[in-house]
């Protein structure tokens, strides 16, 4: 049976970091069982498998944090090394509390990759002394704090971009604008990652149209693939996705209009409301922030609502109503 | 649970170093300590005796179990270097100090945690030192109602019972009740699960949707109820509910993001055909009058014929 890969992994982190001179590939395959295995141990096939396996098993480990460094040796031969000191964690001391709360923090990713990642480095934490949570596990209505945030990923193009943001590797996508019948292909330099009211967005530049632009995962259709080769655009320090999102959601209002409200009617209108008085017969008359997509929502409260001004408004949400009714 | 090979591989790094620290270690305080079960740390300690920097020259760890402690017996032999504690890979500083600085934003956390939360994320910031530096490129902000929240969180600590003016964005109105909170969670938005004195049910409550809360005298007393998994989505609409049938142009593609459904097909020009389940298709009439002409209800026919009246009664108020 072949040696399980987290055995493999296993062996050759515990040799490159406790080694005190770097081993070459020879060494380091003498040493790990499952090396000699591979490909019978001998021939060229052999030689070719242990090498790509070999290469693979140095990314995993590095994605796991840890540094190997490469140097040649007397004989010209490529050697290497995990060394104590730039793999050593340094002191961590935190408290019970501080403990509990960062082990409650964990908790939020659903995405397996950050869930793992988030577990992988409370467990460093813990074995390098970090307290254990009290858990509160006796009474699921007790416990320690009575909040249970989630970030949800549910988007197949969050992994790849958030590689993509970290290593600073451009990527292509196609990309469906939220009105447009057919996805396009985007060229992006990817900035970051934000998340807001539950839905990710990314900023980056668009190569395309040469400027910074707000992309929502869920209209990303198809694979996300990276492309070789530098940024070519500077990453500016501050990024504000949010603003650009709130726009989008016409929460930037850029006027005020006025509108007929039923009574016990609309109270998400109300509750925006700059000024509300009777207009009577059961109607109030309210002044509303206006911002786009606001007929949308007008149109939304059916007979309830009776635009008064501006005159575009009442135009846009005539037309609408206009084309339910035909509907 | 299966655990894939890298993440094994990072847990028993971190054994090692668990175990070298702790000789004669409880199976069940380590287990909890990683956040595992029993088996999968058995399934571990099976694996590390065939581990070490030689399977030839005989310098394996020599770890076993009894089934409740753990021993290592050469862990001074094979050096000192093996078990000690290991930097935080670049993507375990971002998911630790991502999610820390989310929940450090929510605007109803109790300050202590808060606080705790802060010092601990300026801590890791310094131990992860370079690692760090990637985490700036993911962020979160969770959303959340600061004074609704402070008195649900009150209310649950101190065990009250609380009085909410509700709105129902389905039906337009304020609703009364009074409810027994149960836990607070966020996912995108911030909810109370409780259990609902009015419809005498475990009900889910939006926050934002809160119009005006009061905490009341009377000791909160929900029954047993089995706690919503979070992790299979707010919405898990019934195979029994009515189904929905809804066409939609470009301009309506945004109704299969925000709506939960069985299938959308694709339509030539871009548009959908999307099949969902409602309890109650009449609460979708918002929905039909919003669409406009970027879609309409296929079916029910009553649902479309409702919105058609909604919007012609409104019409006439335009004089059209």
């Amino acid at each position: 049976m072949a040696i399980a890969k987290a055995e493999r992994l296993m062996n050759l982190a515990l040799c490159l970091l406790g080694t005190r001179r770097p081993l070459t590939k020879r060494e380091l395959r003498a040493s790990i069982e499952a090396y000699l295995e591979v490909g019978g141990g001998s021939g060229r096939g052999g030689e070719d498998a242990f090498n790509r396996m070999f290469e693979r098993d140095k990314d995993d480990l590095r994605e796991l944090g840890l540094v190997i460094e490469t140097v040649e040796n007397l004989e010209g031969e490529i050697a290497y090394q995990a060394r104590r000191d730039s793999n050593r964690l340094p002191p961590v001391a935190l408290d019970a509390e501080e403990a509990a709360a960062l082990t409650l923090a964990a908790k939020v990713w659903q995405q397996a990759r950050l869930a793992g990642a988030a577990s992988g480095a409370l467990q460093k934490l813990r074995a390098a002394g970090m307290p254990l949570a009290d858990s509160g596990a006796e009474d699921p209505y007790g416990g320690h704090s009575a909040l249970e945030p989630r970030i949800p990923v549910r988007e197949a193009a969050f992994e790849p971009l958030m590689l993509a943001c970290r290593d600073r590797r451009p990527v292509t996508f196609a990309y469906r604008k939220s009105n447009a019948a057919r996805p396009g292909t985007r060229h992006v330099e990817p900035w970051t990652l934000e998340c807001w009211r539950g839905h990710w967005y990314l900023a980056g530049h668009d190569r395309d149209r040469g400027a910074e632009r707000v992309f929502r995962l869920s209209r990303i259709t198809g694979p996300v693939r990276s492309r070789a080769g530098a940024y070519t655009a500077e990453v500016p320090d501050h990024v504000t996705v949010r603003e650009t999102v709130e726009r989008w959601a016409g929460e930037i209002a850029t006027a005020t209009a006025r509108i007929r409200l039923r009574q016990g009617a609309g109270y998400p209108l109300r509750a925006r409301a700059l000024r509300t008085r009777e207009a009577g017969d059961g109607w109030d008359e309210l002044e509303i922030p206006y911002g786009h997509g606001l007929d949308a929502w007008l149109v939304e409260f059916g007979p309830d609502v009776v635009v008064l001004e501006p005159a575009d408004l009442r135009a846009d949400v005539v037309d609408r109503l206009r084309a339910v009714a035909k509907g | 649970m299966a655990t894939n090979a890298i993440d094994q591989t990072r847990r028993m790094l971190s054994l090692v170093t668990y175990l070298r620290e702790r000789p004669g270690a409880r199976v069940e305080d380590v287990a909890r300590a990683f956040g595992i079960t029993t088996d999968e740390l058995i399934s571990d300690l099976h694996v590390l005796p065939m581990c070490g920097t030689s399977f030839r020259g005989g310098d394996l760890l020599d770890i076993d179990t009894d089934g409740e402690r753990i021993w290592w017996h050469n862990a001074d032999a094979v050096g000192s270097s093996t078990g000690e504690p290991l930097r935080l890979a670049a993507d375990e500083a971002t998911a630790l100090l991502v999610a820390a600085r989310a929940v450090a934003t929510l605007p109803g956390l109790r300050e202590s945690d808060r606080e705790a939360l802060q010092r601990a994320t300026a801590k890791i910031e310094a131990a992860a030192g370079e690692s760090a530096g990637a985490s700036s490129r993911l962020s979160v902000s969770f959303e959340s109602e600061g004074g609704v929240f402070a008195d649900v969180d009150r209310a649950i600590a101190e065990r009250r019972r609380l009085w909410i003016r509700y709105y129902s964005p389905t039906r337009d109105t304020l609703t009364e009740r009074e409810i027994d909170p149960i836990r607070l969670f966020a996912v995108g938005h911030t909810y109370v699960e409780a259990w609902c004195r009015l419809s005498e049910a475990h009900r889910t409550f939006r926050l934002d949707r809160v119009a005006e809360i009061r905490l009341l005298d009377e000791p909160s007393d929900p029954p047993p109820v089995e706690l919503r998994d979070l992790s299979e989505g707010l919405v898990q609409p019934s195979a029994e509910d009515p189904q929905v049938v809804i066409e939609v142009g470009p301009g309506g593609r945004w109704v299969a993001e925000y709506y939960p459904h069985d299938s959308a097909e694709e339509l030539p020009e871009g548009g959908l055909r999307i099949t969902l389940r409602a309890p109650d298709p009449a609460s979708l009439r918002r929905l039909a009058l919003r669409l406009g002409r970027d879609g309409r209800i296929v079916s029910p026919s009553e649902l479309a014929d409702s919105a058609r009246e909604a919007a012609r009664a409104a019409l006439a108020a335009y004089g059209d």
